[in-house]
């Protein structure tokens, strides 16, 4: 048992220097340097030769790209993402200010997904072919092939523009900071709504239907049926034997989600004018800054690998199997 | 269901697929200013379809009496008209005009051209890079396998929406036309499940008496692989190259929508719905339609994928 977590855990610090190996070649090993090539902004003016040997000493870009990995990964381990090229600031610093608003909108995501969609594909699977079912089913497939921007502009129109219930785009309506603290949080909380929503609907269709598949390869309808032939409560039944048994297999998938939800701050972010992450992470790309770019990516990559890892782990001691080393 | 029918749900897939690649194929004889047929000096002639087939000059802008027929969009997706700025759907634009005035069904159906072209460049492509990836790691094992399986691993810790703009920012591939240079890109991101698929397939495959007897009449490995393996694990990774093209067209929306996809003036379903974001507090329409058509081609894609999936395992079918 031991064995194997340790294993896990030194092929995860594997992974992780292949990620990071990536990100930089990614990055460095492209014809050119990060340097050269035209701008996306026409408006750019072309960097002068002294100007640019200098920048490429700076950046380290007069090395050879072995030295250049090994250095960057040197300040990585210290902590230093290096600085930006748009505005010089330190990239990590750049990253922390427009960290929090993603991982708020991410965790309310991830929550909302999985106090949904576990109640949703147990109540499917309970009863198979029925009515809620076959409805749950078709809503989820049409959910799984819903592109996030179109449902979020949908989403827009529908509840800002028609109906003026909720906020268009960003964080707080103008004059929200002479507010009191209720109505502030108020505020700030129907700004997000959408935002919520729309990261989180993908991810909700997929992991009720994986509930329910998974539900139904297990003995759940026995047991359920027996529960309930017990006289147990519909609620108890969903509780005791849905949550129960769902909770150890969605723990792998919650890994695999992270990727959906990072590439999906990028596009919400953008429609909503949310100044996290994903928007620096676009600016970044308008820019091309490069040492931004290689920030955010490795962050959005290792907290996959971190998920992924978290996931293996919880699920090695979570189920009785694994922990006895029945099943790999 | 008779037995020998197919899938309902792999049916109306394909039908589906069949009129969104005629669409595609026809929208600059479907939308066009061009007249299909006109009265000229030297008796009846069709300015539409020399267009579309690039014979002789464009007669645009004829005379108005000469004309006999006129295509069902009579407009062309970049044709800009003041006078008509953003105007609702009508019997004049059926789905309405932008904000320069351009007649959005003509552009929705060119849109249609770059997802497709797209779509399906990038699958082929994920194809051409994940089944020798997959078939190398499946098939050889050992040290081959740990590398594959190492780089997928890898690979699977990024969103692939993440890492295709950062493929994009660094611009190594800007010198190539922008529909192949998207196409490459999703490609180049979108090979991981093939080959985890493919891999899956030949360790199944392994220990099979399939490998024995192919290794009894003494094929090569090559010939193994290409004539023994290959065949029978291809049905499973064709359902997820159908996929595969579902997700390069949304991806393909996403970058448009986000401002870095194809070039103006060229329609894209995202770069209309990029547009639609600058009207969103007055044209419905400009976000309703693209986006619908957007939705059913990816939910076409999942069809047949999903279609042909159930074909080859009944147990899916649930």
């Amino acid at each position: 048992m031991l064995r194997r977590l340790v294993r896990r855990c030194a092929t995860a610090v594997l992974t992780l220097l292949l990620v990071t190996l990536l990100v930089f070649g990614l990055t460095h090993l492209v014809p050119g340097d990060p340097l050269t090539g035209e701008s996306a902004d026409p408006g750019v003016r072309p960097l002068t030769r002294d100007r640019l040997e200098q920048l490429r000493t700076l950046y380290r870009l007069d090395r050879p790209v072995p030295v250049q990995y090994g250095l960057w990964l040197g300040d990585l381990l210290r902590g230093d993402l290096g600085t930006s090229f748009s505005d010089g600031r330190p990239v990590l610093e750049k990253m922390t200010e427009r960290l929090g608003v993603t991982l708020l909108l991410n965790a309310l995501s991830l929550g909302l997904m999985v106090l949904l969609a576990v109640p949703l594909g147990t109540l499917a699977a309970l009863r198979p072919g029925s009515r809620l079912d076959r409805w749950t089913g078709g809503l989820t497939y049409a959910l799984y092939a819903l592109p996030v921007f179109w449902a979020g502009l949908l989403l827009q129109i529908a509840f800002s523009v028609r109906l003026g219930w909720l906020p268009l785009f960003g964080l707080a309506s103008e004059g929200a900071a002479g507010l009191g603290a209720a109505a502030r949080l108020a505020d700030r909380a129907a700004h997000l709504v959408l935002p919520v929503i729309c990261l989180g609907y993908g991810g909700l269709a997929y992991l009720s239907r994986f509930v329910r598949a998974n539900l139904l390869d297990n003995a759940l309808i026995e047991s359920g049926r027996a529960a309930r032939a017990r006289g147990l409560s519909e609620l108890a039944v969903l509780v005791r034997h849905g949550f129960a048994q769902a909770a150890v297999p969605m723990l792998t998938l919650a890994g695999f989600l992270l990727p959906a939800l990072v590439g999906g701050s990028v596009i919400v972010e953008t429609i909503f004018a949310i100044p996290g992450l994903g928007m620096l992470f676009v600016e970044a790309v308008l820019d091309r800054d490069i040492p931004v770019l290689m920030g955010v990516t490795l962050l959005g990559s290792s907290a996959t690998l971190a998920g992924i890892l978290a996931a293996d782990l919880l699920y090695a001691v979570a189920d009785p199997r694994v922990r006895r080393g029945e099943v790999a | 269901m008779r037995e020998s029918a197919l899938p309902r749900g792999l049916a109306a897939g394909l039908w589906l697929m069949g009129g969104l690649v005629v669409a595609a194929v026809t929208a600059p004889l479907l939308a066009t200013d061009l007249p299909w047929i006109e009265r000229g000096p030297d008796g009846l002639g069709s300015p539409a379809l020399r267009g579309y087939l690039g014979l002789g000059p464009d007669r645009a802008g004829g005379v108005a009496e000469r004309v006999v027929l006129r295509a069902p969009i009579p407009y062309h997706p970049a044709r800009q008209d003041f006078d008509a700025h953003l105007e609702a759907p009508s019997g004049r634009h059926w789905l309405g005009t932008d904000g320069l005035g351009r007649d959005l069904a003509a552009r929705t159906l060119h849109g249609a051209r770059v997802s497709l072209v797209v779509g399906l460049l990038a699958a082929l492509l994920a194809l051409a890079v994940g089944l020798p990836l997959g078939a190398l790691a499946g098939y050889a094992g050992g040290w081959w396998d740990a590398a594959v399986s190492r780089l997928v691993e890898t690979m699977l810790c990024f969103p692939t929406l993440l890492l295709a703009l950062a493929i994009l920012a660094t611009g190594w591939q800007a010198w190539l036309p922008d529909v192949l240079r998207i196409g490459l890109v999703l490609g180049l991101t979108g090979w991981i499940p093939v080959t985890r698929y493919l891999r899956a397939e030949f360790l199944k495959l392994r220990g099979s008496d399939l490998l024995a007897a192919a290794r009894a009449t003494g094929a090569g490995h090559l010939r193994i692989v290409l004539r023994h393996l290959l065949p029978s694990a291809l049905a499973p990774v064709l359902v997820t190259a159908a996929f595969a093209v579902a997700g390069a067209i949304v991806l393909e929306a996403a970058l448009s929508f986000l401002g870095l996809g194809v070039a103006e003036p060229t329609a894209t379903w995202g770069r209309l719905l990029r547009e639609a974001r600058d009207h969103v507090d007055r044209a419905w329409w400009l976000a309703l339609f693209p986006g619908i058509a957007l939705f059913l081609t990816v939910l076409t894609c999942n069809l047949i994928g999903e279609g042909v999936r159930d074909l080859l395992d009944p147990r899916s079918r649930r």
